[in-house]
Order: C-alpha cells, then structure tokens, then sequence
C-alpha cells in the first residue's frame, strides 16, 4: 500500500510541477501560435506548397500548347523561336514547337517530358468531362472488387514472390469455390451524377488527396472510375495513419525525459532521493502522468479517425517502450545538447523499426515484428490473433521491463549526479547490474536479458536485408548477425573487465565466458519457443536463431564466440575489444555459413 | 565585442560537442540513413510517386480473363507483362485468392460501338504491394482500350483537345522526388538541428547555473550568446555538405554545391535567432523547445506558401535553373537575419544587464 501511496504522490507532484512550468509562461504565446498556424495552414491551402517552382525551363514557339502547362509552377516557360529544336547550351530542358515536343535526352529533360505528360493527360481528361455524350468520352468504366488473400503467412514466409510458378495451364484453386454471380454491366449512376465525380476528382490535387483521403474516406459513387483515375491501391495509406498517432508520442516522451534530466541538473532530485521512497515508486510516479497522457492522446485520436479501438493493443507496449528509453536517455545524458542527439537518434532507429516491416503488412510474415502491423490491419478491418500480439509486441514489452530495471538499479546518487562521458555512464550502468558477489550468475542473467536487444537489432537488419538480391542479402544477414550476437556477449565481459581486471585470471575467463554463453543460449531458446516460431522456419530465420534441435553445437559456439573476446581482452587490454569481436564474428559467421546454408561443402 | 571572444566561447562549445562524441552520433545518423538510401529510394519514391514502382518488376503476371471475348484480351495477350487464362469467374477469384493469380478481368457483353459504356470488374488483392504493381501494368492496358473504344465512339464527340504529341521516352521517375523534395529537406535539416541546438547550449548555462562563472570572466554576455550562435551556425554547412557529398556518392548529381551551401547558411541563421531569441526569453530548454518547435512549423509553412522561398531555391540551384532571383532572395534573407541579429544584440545586452545587475 505504502508504494501506491507514494507513486500517487509523486506522480500528483509531477503533473503540479509541469503545469506550472506551463502554465504562466508558455500557455499565452503558445495560444499565439497556434492561431497563427491556422492562418499560415489556411494561407498555404490557397497559395499552394512553392517546393519545386521553376524546377525545368520550357521553351515554346506557340501560344497554345503554352496555356496548357502555364498552370503548372513547375515549368519556367519561355519563348522560343525557331522551327527546330535548338538547346542553346542549357537554356532548356524541354522545346515545344507547334504541335511537337522535343526532349533532349537527360534525366532532368525526361522528367519534365512525363511532368508534361501528365499534366497534358489532365488536359484532355478535363475536355472530355464537358462533352455531352460522356460515355462517349468516357467509355470505359472500371469497378475494383478488392478480395482479401485467405493464405496464411507461413506459405509466404520465404521472402519470394508469392505468384505460384507459372504454367501453360490455367491453376486451378485447391480450395472449395464459392460461386461468384457475373456482375451486372450496368453502373447504376446517371451521366450527371458521374461527370460531377470527374470534375470533382481531376480538380484535386491527386499528391494531396491521396493522402487525405484516408482520413475522411470520400470514394466515388460505387467505386467506379475511368482508367486514368485508377491510382494503384497502396499499403502506405494507412501508414500515413499510423505517423499520426506516433509522433505525438515522440512528442510526449521528450517531456519526459526532460522532466527526469531536471531532477539531474544542480543535484535537485537529491530531495527525492533522501526521502524513504522506493527508486521504483519515484520512477513509475514520475512516468504516470506521462503514460496516462499519451494513452489518453491515442484514445482520443482512435476516437476522431473512428477506428476500432483494439488499435489501443499493439499501441501501449509502444507507449511503454518508449518511456523506458526516455528514461534511460534522460538518467545517461549529461547535457542537453546529449540529451537530443540522443533522442533524435533513438527516434531515427524506432521509426525504422516501427515503420519499415509494416509497409509489408499482408505480404510477409517479417511485418509483424512491428506493433503497427497490427493497427494496420485493424484499420482495415482484419482480425490478428493473440498469437499475433504475442509475436509483434513481446520484444517491445520485454525490452521495456528490462531497460526499466537497469534504470530503477542505478537511479541513485552517484549514478544520476556522475559526470563521466557518456560510455563510461553507459558500463556504470550496467556494471550495476553486474554483483560483486555473484558474478557469473549476474553475467548469465545479463546475457539472457539481452536477447531481446539482440533480436531488435537482428530483425531491423533483416528488413533492412531484405531488400538486397538473394546472396548478398544472406551473407550480409549471417555476419551482422553474428556480430551483434558477439557484442552482445562481449559487453559484460568487458563491463567486468574494466571493474577489475584482476579478475580475469584463466579460470575465471573461461567461467565467464561460459556463463556468458550459456546465459545467451537459454535466453534465445526460451524467447524463441514463445515468440517467435514462425519466423525461425524460414531459411532467414534459421540464420538469426540457430535451430532449435542440437542444443550442444550452438552453447559451444557461442562458448568459443566469447572466449575469443575475453581471451583478446586479457591478453590485450582493452584496446583488443574491437579487433576480439571482429575475429569473434568471422568465427560465428563461418559457423553459420557452413552449418545453416551448407557452403564450403 | 571582441572576435577573440566569439572565437573562445565558439570553440569551448566545439570542443565540448566533441568531447561528448554527441557530434558523433549526429554523423552516424547521417550514415545510417544514407546506408539505406536504397531502401529509402524506393520506400520513399513509391509514397510520393507509386507509378514508379512499376519499373521495378519484369516478371509476367498471371491473369484470368474472364466475360465475353473483347479486344482487350488481345491487348492483355499480347503484353509482355501478363500471362492470360480464359477462366471462368468463380474459379478466378478461387484461385486469386490463393495467390495463382494477380488479378482477375471481368468482361460484360457491351459493344464497343453501344449508348452506355463499357464496365469492367477487376478482382485483385486487397493492400498487397505485389497487386499495387499489377494494377499499374493494367491501367496501361485499360488506357490503351480506352483509347480504342473513343476511337469507334468518336463520332458522337464534339471537342477535340489541343493536340500535342509526346515522345514516348522511359526514366525520370525518380527525378522530381530526389531534387524537387529529397535533396531540400535532407540540406535544410542541419539548419534545423543547428536551431535546436542553440537553445540546448544557452538554457543549459542557466540551468546549469554556470552563468555566474561566464560573467565574471571578460567576456560580456552579449559575446556569450553570439560565440554560442557562431557555434551552430558553423555546424551547417560542414552537415549540409555531409548530406551533398552523401548524395552524390549514392550517384545524385547535385549543381551548384557551393552556392546551395552559402543558401542554407544564411537562412539557417533566421531559424538559429529565432531559436536564440526564445532561449533567452524562457532560459528553461522544456518550455523554450516546445514553443520553438511550434513556432518553427509556422515559419516553415509560411516559407514554403511563398514562391521562389529558400527552399524552393535550394531544388533550383540543385538543378541548375536558379537565375538572379536567388541573389534578390538572398539579399531579402540577409535583411531578415540583420534586423533579427540587431533584435538579438539589443535583447541580449539587456538580459545581461539584469544579470549584472543582479
């Protein structure tokens, strides 16, 4: 009770604290500026966005063909002279004479030539609107019946196409078939009532309205649409979506660590420290307020997009996660200038990982390792099980809890008040977690505590691989894999190194390094069993997760991996970290390529 | 104010951004994402312009054509792109929906010389970036029918467009995304980080209450605060140039480099005074970065509502059509920063009066 009561206190203190900062300063000049944003917003609808203004130089002999890209600002357009094309060193990207238009061969001249040609498309389609026989004009209309894939992920798992191999036969479904009526040839809509969407759509900005459009979703009268009007049906709409609900916690989260770096600055959260409050109760206390509030803000942005609120789900591990990174940010930081290089950085890695897998959602079994996947697929109306939720949120979740506690262990005096450079602060940390008592044990709980961190990274190089033609893409995999592993290994012997390397006689490297190893092992194993099975069956994740049959082949490799490493620091100091991962890594990578892909056979 | 004074306080906050190695991490960032340029070029292009994400596949998709027989499945035959079926509609759909297939074609009785028009049905994959490309390589066959059905209905039409006639030519795609979008806000972002940063390093003499210790040394306030701006703004053309020599490793060509690089300079200072000036007025980083930031979208909305604004010069010079409006812009900016500077200094030599004062 007694910490329910203090958590309540200081997170009541927190809220006090903030909204007086807030309120007699900041809250009249805000007020300011935000009127005059909804000027400048209202301001720049009618003027347009002037970002590529004058971008290509056209030169035109006639009045006519002029007037039809005089509207678009991207053209500088000029008079030409002249019944041939004549460049006039690099007066011109383009040259229209008459009827004709003459491009000059560059990139930049051939960009134009499609901005032309698009704009002319425009042109003709807008004619064509007023004609009064629109479906001559118009004849033919396309109504789009999208159909949901009934696969299930593990079919198309292997990062390929997910077309079956092509044939002189038409495939035949293995499943039942439902029989689908012929759809009626008539559109059901009068002439009047189609030319008025026509207008309508030709008069938007299609950069714009591709994107507003998903928030407020206005589809054409049945979903008809001429096949210039077809705009192919991208997974990044709802993506933009999902920016909407991310950055305002990106948002929130500086607040945060702002308010934990003040505690920091000239030694005032000396005050909190000394009285007979937990670090714990001071540490979720102070995060309360913050983590209510941004549940609150998504709450309250499901409810205005009017989104199923599931979407709440996949969203708190988030939250959660990137309080706990906050924190750490603002206890490690010793200045400001630290603090936002910090955090921009953490916010660079954390949108690529939330957002790169999820452009993939419905293609690839990878997208789920992003929590967003799941709000994508929400929005759209498909179900995820709690397998699913599992899946995607559980690293979020664990690295969370483990990064929580890293912080509670150190927030203390010497820790939060210390002034060393940022990677001394970082060992500090976690040498912290380390015991003098029990070594090895701290150093296998570690290395099973960084699996989390380690499958993180291993699956952000992975979509980042993903992309590169096959070979390199494997090879590229097994050694950043393999490197991350090793670091990850490494760093609490090396923590342990730098407390005291007197301890590092033989026998006690060889017991750390095989805790170390074993710790890992076990941590891999258990995550793996819960998580993670469907990614392991694939032929990338047998590179990142050693299979999980032979148990005694992985705990000596991974004995050797940190051997390396300890050995090197032993004999050279720590000078010798770098060179040891560097040689622990080809070690592990040859392992991999021999055993997993079958090279060198 | 005394140059040897700027120089001392520019180069302590130099030294002190690289003795926290942060500077590092700002160049590791830069790395990072250009590392994955790739990624980001195709992820990147494909939001702004998805047609370009059919370049990138020359595979022959499997197609049912299912109705009644049209010229359209002559097209659909004879393109390089598809794989056509003669199926019916049931089994069709069955088979997209196991992935056989990538679209399926529903094709009505209507003559093409019939009153109403002609209404296709198209079965493909809901939010599936394979069938985004598949839609694009049919919208081309669906605009050439559309052609030729005009064509036998031309008779009933009245007005006739303009003509013009456009070379078919392929590329391109990427152009107006990299300079016209890419290479301004990648070149502009330094200036923003350099405006942040100001505001980090003067609210953390307050905070850090090491003020005192600064005034007492010979170096006025007044000087504090400019060698502090100096320091920033040096900051952004050695990172806008990272970005330009970044860009053009990844094969961009980029015109103009030392002309782009003296563009973002000078308008970086607007932002770093701005940035200043709202330091100086709230000494405490929480509040003065939020009300920055805020202020910083308003000004930047504004910029880009304005024709021929900084930014839009940076896409001109990068390509080479920048004329003498970027030396009358320039001129204006420099205005902008003067009467902002002298706002500065007079501000400054009052807030560290009072500080004197006591």
């Amino acid at each position: 009770m007694g910490a329910l009561r203090d958590i309540s206190t200081i997170a009541r203190w927190e809220v006090k604290k903030s909204f007086s900062l807030m309120g007699t300063n900041v809250l009249p000049l805000g007020i300011i500026i935000f009127v005059l944003l909804i000027a400048v917003t209202g301001f720049a609808t009618q003027s347009g966005i002037h970002l590529q203004d004058g971008m290509y130089k056209v030169g035109i002999s006639d009045q006519e063909p002029a007037s039809l890209i005089a509207g678009d600002t991207r053209f500088a357009v000029s008079a030409f002279s002249g019944s041939v094309p004549d460049w006039q060193g690099n007066s011109f990207d383009l040259i229209i004479i008459s009827d004709k238009v003459y491009q000059r061969g560059t990139e930049k001249s051939r960009a134009a030539l499609r901005t032309v040609a698009r704009d002319y498309a425009k042109y003709v389609n807008s004619v064509y609107t007023r004609e009064e026989d629109l479906f001559a004009a118009f004849p033919l209309w396309i109504e789009i019946q999208p159909q949901k894939s009934e696969l299930d992920f593990i079919s198309t798992q292997s990062g390929h196409s997910v077309t079956a191999a092509p044939g002189l036969q038409a495939p035949v479904p293995e499943g039942p078939v439902v029989e689908i009526p012929n759809p009626s040839p008539d559109l059901g809509f009068t002439k009047e009532e189609l030319r008025q969407e026509l207008v309508k759509t030709s008069a938007a900005n299609p950069q714009i309205s591709r994107y507003t459009e998903v928030l407020g979703a206005d589809n054409p009268p049945g979903g008809f649409k001429t096949p210039s009007q077809l705009s192919p049906s991208l997974p990044f709409d709802s993506i933009i979506l999902i920016f909407v609900f991310i950055f305002p916690l990106y948002f929130t989260s500086q607040f945060f660590m702002m308010s934990i770096m003040n505690e920091r600055i000239e030694r005032r959260g000396e005050i909190l420290l000394s009285t007979p409050m937990k670090a714990s109760s001071i540490i979720i206390g102070k995060m309360l307020p913050y983590f209510l509030g941004m549940v609150a803000i998504s709450t309250g942005l499901t409810l205005w997009i009017q989104a199923p609120l599931t979407i709440l789900l996949p969203l708190v591990p988030v939250i959660f996660f990137f309080l706990a990174n906050s924190l750490l940010i603002g206890m490690l930081s010793r200045s400001f200038k630290e603090l936002s290089f910090l955090s921009l950085f953490f916010s660079t890695i954390a949108t690529m990982y939330l957002f790169f897998p999820s452009i993939f959602a419905n293609v690839h079994v990878i997208s789920f390792i992003s929590p967003l996947t799941l709000i994508v697929l929400s929005l759209q109306g498909t179900a995820w099980t709690v397998t699913d939720y599992l899946y995607s949120t559980s690293l979020f979740w664990l690295t969370g809890a483990v990064l929580f506690s890293v912080a509670i262990l150190n927030f203390k005096d010497e820790r939060l008040f210390s002034e060393k450079t940022l990677l001394a602060r970082f060992r500090e940390f976690l040498s912290e977690a380390i015991s003098q008592k029990q070594p090895f044990l701290s150093l296998i709980l570690l290395a099973g505590f960084s699996i989390p961190f380690v499958f993180m990274v291993q699956l952000l190089s992975l979509v980042l691989f993903f992309n590169l033609p096959m070979p390199y893409s494997l090879v590229l995999l097994v050694m950043v894999a393999a490197l991350v592993e090793e670091m990850a290994k490494g760093v609490g012997i090396y923590t342990i190194y730098s407390r005291d390397p007197a301890f590092f006689a033989w026998r006690n490297v060889v017991l750390a390094s095989a805790a170390t190893a074993t710790g890992f092992l076990v941590g891999e194993k258990l995550l793996l069993f819960v998580t993670l099975a469907q990614i392991t069956e694939s032929v990338f994740g047998s590179i990142l997760f050693l299979s999980l049959g032979v148990l005694w082949m992985p705990l000596v490799l991974h004995f050797t991996g940190v051997l390396i490493v300890s050995c090197c620091l032993k004999l050279g100091g720590r000078g010798w970290f770098a060179p040891g991962l560097v040689l622990a890594m080809a070690v592990h990578g040859l392992y991999n390529l021999y055993f997993i892909l079958g090279w060198f056979t | 104010m005394k140059a040897r004074h700027l120089s001392i306080i520019a180069k302590n906050e130099f030294r002190g951004l690289f003795s926290e190695r942060t500077i590092l991490l700002a160049i590791l960032l830069q790395l990072f994402i250009a590392l994955f340029s790739s990624f980001l070029m195709v992820g990147l292009t494909s939001m702004y312009d998805p047609s370009s994400l059919a370049k990138y596949s020359r595979f022959r998709y499997n197609v049912a054509y299912t109705g009644n027989d049209s010229q359209m499945l002559d097209e659909l035959s004879a393109s390089q792109d598809f794989r056509v079926y003669r199926m019916n509609l049931s089994d069709g759909v069955a088979a997209l929906k196991e992935r056989k297939l990538s679209a399926v074609i529903w094709v009505p009785q209507t003559l093409p010389d019939a009153q109403e028009p002609v209404k296709i049905t198209l079965y493909t994959l809901q939010n599936d970036l394979q069938s985004a490309i598949v839609d694009l390589k049919l919208k081309d066959i669906f605009l050439h029918y559309e052609t030729d059905l005009r064509t036998v209905r031309a008779g009933r039409l009245h007005d006739a467009p303009v003509p013009l006639s456009i070379p078919n030519v392929s590329g391109g795609d990427f152009y107006e995304f990299v300079y016209g979008l890419l290479i301004p806000l990648l070149v502009f972002m330094p200036a923003i980080i350099a405006s942040a940063l100001v505001i980090d390093l003067l609210t953390e003499e307050y905070q850090h209450e090491t003020l005192e210790t600064l005034i007492s040394t010979p170096v006025t306030f007044a000087e504090m605060v400019w060698g502090k701006v100096l320091a920033c703004e040096l900051m952004v053309p050695v990172q806008a140039g990272a970005w330009i020599l970044l860009l053009m490793i990844n094969g961009i060509t980029i015109d103009n480099a030392g002309l782009i690089l003296l563009q973002v300079s000078v308008t970086s200072l607007i932002l770093i005074l701005l940035g200043t000036l709202t330091a100086l007025y709230y000494r405490e980083r929480t509040a003065a970065q939020f009300i920055f930031s805020t202020a910083l979208v308003v000004v930047m909305l504004l910029a880009l509502a304005l024709p021929v604004n900084p930014l839009n010069l940076l896409t001109r010079l990068a390509v080479d059509t920048a004329g003498m409006e970027q030396w009358i812009v320039l001129g204006i900016i420099l205005g902008i920063v003067l009467a902002l500077g002298l706002v500065t200094h007079l501000y400054a030599g009052i807030v560290g009066k009072s500080h004197q004062d006591g």
